[in-house]
């Protein structure tokens, strides 16, 4: 029957379109409920596994677990980290490698975690700062060992 | 009482005392033309900034919130930046045309403004054909949209235009018809008319079932001939970019922008007008106390409140429903809302020959 | 502001003058009534003399908004707003649907042929001076001073009317004519087979489907009334 089918039709499009509209409205008046993150206000928790850039771990005393081994410089697949080392003269005239300085390029950084897994004394760790925007890309070359700083005791 | 049609009134006495009558008249045309000017950046602002938050509510979003206080000041930021970027001029637009169209479309919905009463005695001009004036003038803002995506020389901006010519046709009809039937129980088209008949009881109240539904088809109708969601196939941005203001820029995209919502705000007041009693204020029969009381609250506050109650709705059609696609577009409009409101209009005459309406 | 401020009529009969007197000076109704009149004839012409011809049919749609204000001009709103509804709403709108619809609608045309345009010229010089001629001689009577009731009523009442001075007739003449266009472009419409074309073409016609349901509509009303 084509009038029924036609009154049928008008009748469940306009059932359709309130059940839509009572969604919306629903929403309207719930707005309680805001999934909008206020981003520089209130940060979000970040998972753990999150990995924003490379820093070093300085304990209070400004000492690292630094080596100079160069097992990282060696892991990164698109030298990002470049290791600068020299010879520490020790008390009783030996001489013992050290790092000089820890440079790292954030802006070549594929956050792969492989330099991390690589490191034999977890002297570097993976951060989770994402706020990385600067002027030039100058700033993004990065010095990873604190001025200073010297490698903690006992690590070889 | 201070009343918008007493401050009238007292400044009209003032300049006809002042100076001679001609020199008074072309003073309040003055006068008239900025309060016009100014009512439409409000209008802008404020419709712009709602249109934000609504969206942003319904979609448990936040919506602007930067800018002053919860984002109050965000929409004049947004002005103002448009008014300082260049206005671009594409190299194979026909140049006149392309700078004529925006300055068409906001002088039609200026022009539409006239006939509608904010309160109590408070019209620009309170002409014969009120109703029958706006619809008409109406009809004449397509030829802007027509002439910017002609004009703009890009084939997004035709196809914009194109449809959007199609869909202000045809969309005209079903919305006269249901302006039509509430003529038939008012029997003139002057606006002062159509409200003073609605002074025991609004028209979607006294006309029955039938003032519902053209209420219901004045509402769609109006929705497509103002191009808005989900009726907005003429600036469909996920398909044709943004239609027929594609090319526009700066100053003259915020003509057509402005002139969008200015013309949400005619169109639902003149829904308020001819079915909510547009000033008038909510009176339920013989109830004489709560009718006194509902006195108290003044006409412009009553029109108002109407005309946003009725944007509001458009507003949540906009957040709710998706696109329509062109050819489902034409349908609903030929196969649907003219059938029912020739239908609709023909129960309406008979329910005014009959007397049935309160 | 005040409604009865701006009233046309204000405009007109506080600058004092009925429109058309024989003074030497020149009333503000006047001064009005030449603009407008030079602003139908400039677009008009340009109408007809532009190259491009997007842009002619905007003139023309400026020359018929024209004709609209000379019809306000008058205090004869309801025409005028008829005027601006069925020309510049429905017909141009149609108009500049076909052109949009043709190829090269943004070339400007050939100039015309030299001796075309000469022909042209004089075919327009004589019909001038052949309207010139019959407008001289014809005898204007000012409409005197009753005034033109054109209110909506009335024009109902008359176009419904069976009576001396009725236009019933020519009404439903024109509306058999409409009736037969409406029904004339659905055959030519659903001769295509395909559901698109039939479509489309119904967009086409929507003017005319307008004006023939809006007459239909009336004609229903007058009906039930009798």
């Amino acid at each position: 029957m084509f009038l029924s089918d036609y009154i049928s039709e008008i009748f469940n499009a306009t059932k359709s379109l309130l059940k839509g509209m009572r969604r919306t409205g629903y929403y309207f008046t719930h707005h309680k409920q805001i999934i909008t993150q206020q981003y520089p206000d209130v940060k979000q928790i970040l998972p753990e596994r999150f990995r924003g850039e490379v820093v070093m771990t300085h304990d209070e005393k400004n000492e690292h677990a630094c080596t100079g081994c160069t097992a990282c410089e060696l892991a990164c697949p698109n030298g990002t980290i470049k290791i600068i080392t020299k010879f520490d003269i020790l008390p009783d005239g030996k001489k013992k490698k050290a790092i000089d300085t820890f440079i790292y390029h954030l802006e070549l950084c594929t956050m792969c975690n492989l330099c991390i897994e690589a490191c034999p004394t977890d002297a570097i760790k993976m951060a989770q700062n994402f706020e990385h925007s600067v002027y030039d890309r100058s700033q993004l070359t990065k010095t990873l060992n604190k001025p200073g700083s010297k490698i903690k005791e006992g690590i070889e | 009482m201070l009343s918008l049609e007493s401050i009238t009134n007292s400044i009209h006495a003032w300049l006809n005392n002042t100076f001679n009558p001609t020199l008074a008249l072309l003073l309040e045309f003055v006068i008239v033309g900025t309060c016009a000017i100014g009512l439409f950046t409000v209008l802008g602002l404020v419709l712009v900034l709602m249109e934000r938050k609504v969206s942003a509510y319904m979609q448990i979003r936040l919506g602007p919130n930067r800018v002053g206080y919860g984002g109050s000041m965000q929409t004049l930021a947004d002005t103002l930046k448009l008014a300082v970027k260049e206005g671009l001029t594409p190299d194979g637009a026909d140049k006149f045309l392309f700078n004529l169209a925006p300055f068409i479309v906001i002088i039609i919905s200026m022009l539409i403004l006239a006939p509608i009463p904010f309160a109590k005695g408070f019209q620009i001009w309170d002409m014969n054909i009120g109703v029958l004036y706006v619809s008409a003038v109406s009809s004449v803002s397509v030829i802007g949209i027509l002439m910017a995506g002609w004009a703009s020389n890009n084939k997004y901006s035709l196809l914009g235009a194109m449809r959007s010519g199609a869909q202000i046709v045809s969309y005209e009809l079903s919305a006269g018809l249901s302006i039509l039937s509430i003529i038939v129980l008012t029997g003139s088209l002057k606006i002062s008319d159509i409200i003073a008949s609605q002074e025991n009881g609004w028209w979607i109240f006294k006309g029955h079932i039938p003032a519902v539904i053209a209420f219901v088809i004045f509402i769609i109708a109006v929705t497509a001939e103002t191009n808005r969601a989900p009726f907005d196939l003429a600036e469909a941005e996920s398909e044709l970019t943004a239609g027929f203001h594609t090319e526009y820029s700066g100053m003259k995209f915020a003509l057509f922008f402005l002139a969008e919502y200015v013309n949400i705000f005619i169109a639902c007041s003149l829904g308020a007008i001819l079915f909510l009693g547009g000033w008038m204020p909510l009176h339920i029969g013989n109830w004489s106390g709560f009718n006194h009381i509902m006195d108290f609250i003044p006409s412009s506050i009553w029109f108002i409140s109407k005309v946003f109650f009725l944007i509001f709705v458009i507003m949540w059609f906009r957040w709710t429903f998706p696109r329509l696609r062109v050819d489902q577009l034409l349908n609903l409009e030929w196969k649907y809302l003219l059938p029912i409101s020739m239908f609709n209009l023909l129960l309406m005459t008979l329910v005014a020959i009959m007397g049935w309406h309160f | 502001m005040k409604a009865e401020a701006f009233t046309i009529d204000h405009l007109l009969f506080t600058i004092d003058h009925p429109p058309f007197t024989k003074n030497n000076h020149l009333t503000a109704s006047q001064i009005i009534f030449y603009i407008i009149s030079a602003f139908i004839l400039g677009t008009g012409l340009l109408a007809v003399t532009t190259r491009k011809i997007f842009r002619s049919a905007i003139w023309l749609l400026f020359s018929l908004i024209g004709i609209a204000a000379l019809f306000f001009w008058m205090e004869l709103e309801f025409i005028a707003a008829v005027q601006i509804t069925v020309y510049v709403g429905g017909i141009v709108v149609l108009i500049i649907f076909s052109i949009f619809l043709t190829q090269k609608s943004g070339n400007q045309m050939a100039k015309p042929v030299r001796s075309r345009a000469i022909f042209a010229g004089i075919a327009v010089l004589i019909g001038f001076i052949l309207s010139y001629l019959l407008i001289s001689q014809y005898d204007f009577q000012p409409a005197g001073n009753q005034p033109l009731d054109a209110s909506v009523g009335n024009i109902g009442t008359q176009l419904m009317s069976t009576g001396e001075h009725g236009y019933a007739l020519p009404f439903e003449a024109v509306s058999i004519l409409l009736l037969a266009a409406m029904i004339g472009c659905i055959v030519i419409a659903m001769k295509a087979d395909k559901k698109q074309e039939t479509r489309n073409k119904a967009q086409d016609n929507t003017r005319e489907n307008v004006q023939d349901t809006r007459d239909k509509n009336e004609e229903n009303e007058r009906i039930i009334n009798a």
